[in-house]
């Protein structure tokens, strides 16, 4: 049987503005000041993959290497600048900052969130004692949730997303919050999950995590897959390379550093990111539309405003 | 009509998605009293205050306590200026949070599948429920003043749509700007502030204290065509069709806000958390 594809990222990029000033945002916004004098903070460097169905794809690299912003952009919370990204799918990400009111209890939260995301009155009904005992909240759960301790919190917002049945659950550092019985138990909730066929990314710099949550590994390396394989070849790579760095000296890491920063920026004399020319089309028919109605609007405004 | 797609796309969300609207909008008000003793009550105590201030300020010490003349006659200044606050009171925070609310919760909503364009409906219905309390209170203060309602009243229907309307239209626009650009909420809070004082709610501009082109430009607010339209379903005044001129600017006036503002919205809308 064929694996149907669920993930694919073909050529992707995002590019973050630097040292934007709200000005620069709002004439780009109109496009009057095109891409002049920008520079550009390439955060995702041509990074292409195809994920299928059942598989647990874990994503490592150092801090601010790119990964969370790869974590955004699978759940659709950011789009690329460039490239294309096909999920076949409704995606789940789940992050520390889980999006809880905290002001409502934990029940609420738990209908609020449900309901978000689509879920029928029965279906709440019938998860919601799974999700209060997978969260381990107890009699919390008739508390507001800003009474929660952190780990609380997290644990439901984790519970929550694994139970409305996402086909790809991105899950970006959030176990790392929880002990390690509770990490434990998410580790089988996710087994759980493959064998359902849905598709895993397990995003975190600790690579002896990722070895053992997933088979596959994607190495990100200052914006660039560096590597993407079996899990274990990953890992070992990955730690040679961490061992290579930590021999370094303080001054050698930070030209190293450095060296890689630099290499992600993107000037106008020196593109990092293709783009299409000329892929502005603009809507002229809203534009005449609106147009016409506001002179409607501007004519009967005067013919009132004289007073007739 | 493909001019009007993406006004069809948005208002299609808001159908398809009402049951959502408003449990999201009873949770809203959940959250937001549960931390109160008196909870909900404060739905009512807040308009409470501001009413007797207003009628202290107003009535007593600008008009010494005399009547409103009106086209069918004398009417105590508190239920005049009721009959244009209560309006108001939902007018005035539906505005200022709808426009605010892409802003404050896309965070939390873009990573689900869930149409932003609900956002700022959710918070007009959220704050609906205050309005119809307040609109009930009415009533029962009008009764024992003694006060009559003629046929004109069910004319109210007709203006309670129309407030709807522009209210979802505005917001729906506003919000947009007000993700984009930050500035557009610090205006249009003092704008609001503004209005209160440009519309026909606590003073008459057609009471003969200006001069007469000065109310005909007053009129060209939307706000004020609802408010003079709720009172006249109180007092009786006159049918809705009798000025079809300012009936026809008002809702191509807000035809023209729901258009521009679903065809930004639609633009922006994936874009949204770059811009935060």
């Amino acid at each position: 049987m064929k694996k149907q594809l669920k993930v694919e990222f073909k050529n992707v990029y995002k590019a973050f503005e630097m040292h934007a000033k709200q000005k620069e945002k709002l004439m780009e916004l109109f496009s009057i000041e095109r891409r002049k004098q920008r520079r550009e903070f390439v955060a995702v460097k041509d990074v292409s993959f195809k994920v299928y169905e059942g598989e647990s794809v874990g994503i490592i690299g150092l801090n601010g290497s790119g990964k969370s912003t790869i974590s955004n952009m699978l759940a659709r919370v950011i789009q690329p600048t460039s490239g294309e990204i096909t999920i076949n799918g409704e995606t789940s990400l789940i992050a520390i900052s889980a999006g809880l009111n905290n002001n409502l209890t934990g029940i609420e939260n738990i209908q609020l969130k449900c309901m978000m995301h689509g879920l029928k009155d029965e279906e709440i009904e019938r998860l919601t004692p799974d999700i209060i005992e997978f969260a381990e909240i107890g009699d919390y759960i008739k508390q507001p949730v800003k009474n929660y301790s952190s780990g609380m919190r997290s644990r439901l917002g984790f519970a929550i997303s694994v139970h409305t049945d996402p086909d790809v659950l991105v899950i970006d550092e959030a176990l790392s919050v929880g002990d390690s019985t509770y990490a434990q138990r998410s580790l089988e909730k996710m087994n759980e999950f493959r064998e359902r066929g849905k598709t895993i990314f397990f995003i975190s710099h600790s690579a002896a995590q990722v070895k053992q949550f997933c088979d596959t590994a994607i190495w990100i390396h200052y914006g660039e897959m560096k590597m993407m394989g079996d899990s274990g070849e990953v890992q070992k790579e990955y730690q040679k390379f961490i061992n290579w760095f930590n021999k370094l000296s303080t001054k050698e890491k930070r030209a190293y550093k450095n060296k890689m920063l630099a290499s992600q920026t993107s000037t106008p004399d020196n593109e990092l990111v293709p783009r299409k020319e000329n892929i502005k089309k603009r809507n002229t028919k809203n534009l005449v539309t609106s147009g016409v109605m506001l002179s409607i609007v501007a004519v009967l405004g005067v013919l009132l405003g004289l007073g007739y | 009509m493909h001019m009007f797609n993406s006004v069809r796309q948005v208002v299609k969300e808001q159908l398809d998605h009402k049951d959502l609207i408003f449990r999201m909008a009873s949770f809203d008000i959940k959250g937001m009293y549960q931390l109160h003793y008196l909870g909900s009550l404060w739905q009512v105590i807040n308009p409470a205050i501001q009413v007797s201030i207003y009628w202290f300020v107003f009535g007593l010490g600008i008009r010494g306590g005399e009547p409103v003349q009106t086209s069918t006659g004398e009417i105590p200044f508190f239920l005049w200026m009721l009959m244009g606050l209560i309006p108001w009171f939902f007018i005035s925070p539906s505005i200022i949070q709808g426009s605010n609310s892409v802003y404050q919760k896309v965070n939390m909503v873009s990573k689900m599948n869930f149409p932003v364009s609900l956002l700022p409906t959710i918070r007009i219905i959220g704050n609906s429920l205050q309005f119809f309390i307040l609109m009930t209170l009415l009533m029962i203060v009008l009764f024992f003043y003694g006060f009559t309602l003629t046929i004109y009243f069910i004319q109210i229907i007709y203006y309670i749509i129309s407030m709807f309307a522009f209210l979802f239209a505005f917001a729906l626009l506003s919000s947009t700007i007000s993700t984009l650009i930050r500035d557009y909420q610090m205006l249009l809070q003092s704008m609001v502030r503004m209005i209160l004082y440009l519309s026909p709610i606590l003073w008459d501009p057609a009471g003969g204290r200006v001069p007469d082109w000065m109310a005909d430009v007053l009129q060209l607010n939307p706000i004020y065509y609802i408010i003079e339209g709720f009172r006249d379903s109180f007092l009786g005044r006159g049918w809705f069709f009798e000025d079809p001129l300012y009936l026809i600017y008002f809702w191509t006036l807000t035809l023209t806000i729901l258009v521009i503002g679903s065809s930004v919205h639609l633009k922006f809308r994936k874009n949204f958390v770059d811009y935060l």
